[in-house]
């Protein structure tokens, strides 16, 4: 049954080896980006009423830094999903008749597809990223290292947590993907998609920073568990029982979400009109 | 077996303003106008039978062929394929199908060819068995060993179409759609494409379903002609009635002395139409009523004929005259 499925994991995989100089140009822009954010908490923490060594929302100086790190490295080796260019794409030259007219489920292919440039990304950047950058909080006195078992904990769920928001990303990406139905359009809805996932899911600043019912409302919104959970059990921020909360509100919504799309794309599909030919 | 029952579908359309004040005006309030594209057509195709759905552009053949193969989904009216819809069971139908669109390449476009088909073998889950035996098959009535590993944007499009019928064909569909599978190849690639479909319909009584502007193709090819016009049915019947509909015309083409005058010789005792033009005289007859003998007799005795050949009614010739028809009798 998921074996009709492979060749879109291989493929999307393949696609992104293979154009690895758009990759390194990417890195690049994104360690630029992580440079001046960890150089505007720096200053931050530094010109606050209580000195470097304040505590804001829960952080300290050396906590925020790392957050910031992780999170960048995290949202570069899963956030690169190109689900919604393809339906756009798909929609535009009337491609999607290529799919349609196969035995497989257009979204399983897109899944597949996530996958796959998943995998890759955690093989060619995130394990080496991660291991490095954990090794030299680790040296520097940023991280203080755990008892082996809750790392070797921690580490395993955070690998679920990563897994989970590949796939919660994925389907938010493939559900604004759908409007294109509708629009024709696609640059209006990754703009609106991109900026609700960098604000709601912690990437631009922790969770904990927003005002008190503003931020449980956003901490049980499906974009959390998109970077902001991950990187805190990674951290050890959560104790176990809250580790499982927080993957097992990611899977309420994947599921939730999942069954949504599968109602936008029936209802979609009946307005589609295959262009050309 | 494939039945159609008064299938329609109908688009809508936004009306829209002249020039930019009118753009701006379809922005605040939409009105639509609904065409139909297809109306109320039912027919019915045998398995095994290669069929012809022929009409002129925008006549409603694609959408036909769309709704057909799960991709669009009627206004009203259904598709039956088996007895199922195929946009409502649309994997369990798409592994029974093979489709080709003339227009657009299913193919990946940066991989080489051999990598698609082994995409597609692994989509469809076609056994190593059956893949090796049916690329064989297809390697030998499609040549398509000379570019197998190229890259499919290297293509040219006679190279391109046989490669994208092969795809089609890999999981042996019952039903193959064919949407203009000849447009824009020369006479060699179209001979080529052709035979391929023959060979495939003796194997293994492939269903044929096949949209064409090309009269040869459907001569060549199919023993029933739908023909859909305005998105309607307008035709549905053995090519050999739908030749003979306008009588069993054939043309007799002769050669004679070019200074042979029609006017000055003894009129032929029937109706029949001569033209001449250099040493060539075209003679058309409707066959039903005035023997061919005698036809032929007239020719050789009193228009000295030193050649002839004798041609029936092309079905190019038909459906240009159906066509203009339908234009009269708007």
């Amino acid at each position: 049954m998921f074996k009709r499925y492979k060749p879109f994991l291989r493929a999307s995989a393949m696609d992104l080896a293979v154009y690895r100089f758009n990759l390194i140009i990417w890195l690049l822009v994104t360690v630029l980006q992580m440079v001046c954010m960890v150089f505007l908490w720096f200053s931050v923490y530094r010109s606050s009423a209580g000195g470097i060594n304040t505590i804001i929302n829960g952080f300290n100086y050396k906590e925020m830094i790392v957050y910031t790190v992780f999170t960048t490295i995290f949202t570069f080796v899963t956030f690169n999903n190109e689900t919604l260019w393809l339906i756009y794409s798909d929609i535009r030259k009337g491609t999607i008749g290529n799919y349609l007219i196969k035995p497989i489920s257009y979204r399983g292919k897109f899944i597949a597809g996530a996958i796959g440039g998943y995998l890759i990304m955690t093989l060619m950047f995130g394990l080496p990223l991660f291991a490095i950058s954990y090794t030299v909080f680790g040296l520097i006195g940023f991280i203080t290292i755990p008892t082996w078992y809750d790392l070797v904990f921690h580490i395993l769920l955070f690998l679920v947590a990563q897994f989970l928001a590949v796939l919660l990303n994925d389907t938010i990406t493939y559900i604004f993907g759908l409007f294109c139905f509708y629009t024709s359009s696609g640059w209006g809805l990754n703009s609106l998609r991109a900026t609700l996932t960098s604000f709601f899911s912690g990437t631009l600043l922790p969770l904990a920073f927003f005002p008190p019912v503003f931020k449980d409302i956003v901490n049980w919104m499906p974009f959390a568990g998109l970077s902001q959970n991950p990187i805190l059990i990674l951290l050890l921020k959560y104790d176990y029982l809250s580790c499982l909360k927080v993957l097992g509100l990611s899977i309420a919504w994947i599921i939730v979400l999942e069954l949504l799309a599968k109602l936008i794309f029936h209802n979609g599909i009946k307005k589609v009109t295959v262009q050309g030919g | 077996m494939i039945e159609l029952i008064n299938l329609t579908k109908e688009f809508k359309k936004p009306i829209r303003g002249k020039g930019l004040s009118g753009m701006i005006k379809t922005l605040f309030s939409r009105k639509y106008e609904v065409i139909e594209a297809v109306k109320d057509v039912s027919f019915k195709i045998n398995e095994g039978e290669i069929v012809g759905y022929i009409g002129s552009n925008g006549a409603g053949k694609s959408t036909t062929i769309k709704m057909m193969c799960g991709i669009l989904n009627p206004t009203r009216g259904k598709v039956l394929i088996d007895g199922v819809e195929p946009y409502q069971k649309r994997k369990q139908i798409a592994s029974k199908i093979g489709v080709v669109f003339g227009q657009k390449t299913q193919l990946w476009w940066d991989i080489p060819l051999i990598e698609s088909f082994k995409v597609l073998k692994e989509i469809y889950q076609i056994s190593d068995k059956d893949y090796q035996e049916r690329l064989q098959f297809l390697f030998d009535v499609l040549s398509l060993d000379k570019f197998l590993s190229q890259p499919v944007r290297t293509l040219s499009l006679g190279q391109r179409m046989r490669a994208d019928l092969a795809a089609s064909l890999l999981h042996n569909p019952e039903i193959l759609f064919l949407d203009e599978p000849t447009i824009g190849l020369d006479v060699l690639a179209k001979q080529k494409i052709r035979e391929a479909i023959k060979a495939m319909n003796a194997k293994y009584k492939t269903t044929v379903i096949l949209t064409t502007h090309d009269m040869n193709d459907i001569e060549n090819l199919c023993s029933k002609v739908i023909m859909i016009e305005k998105g309607s049915i307008i035709y549905d019947g053995p090519l050999m009635k739908i030749k003979h509909k306008f009588g069993n015309i054939k043309t007799l083409v002769l050669s004679v002395n070019p200074d042979l005058d029609i006017g000055s010789v003894a009129k032929f005792d029937g109706d029949i139409d001569i033209k001449k033009e250099e040493d060539r005289v075209d003679i058309r007859f409707n066959a039903d009523k005035i023997k061919l003998e005698s036809v032929i007799n007239y020719a050789f005795s009193v228009l000295k004929a030193t050649d002839m050949k004798v041609s029936d009614i092309s079905i190019e010739d038909v459906v240009k005259k159906i066509l203009s028809e339908q234009e009269k009798g708007k």
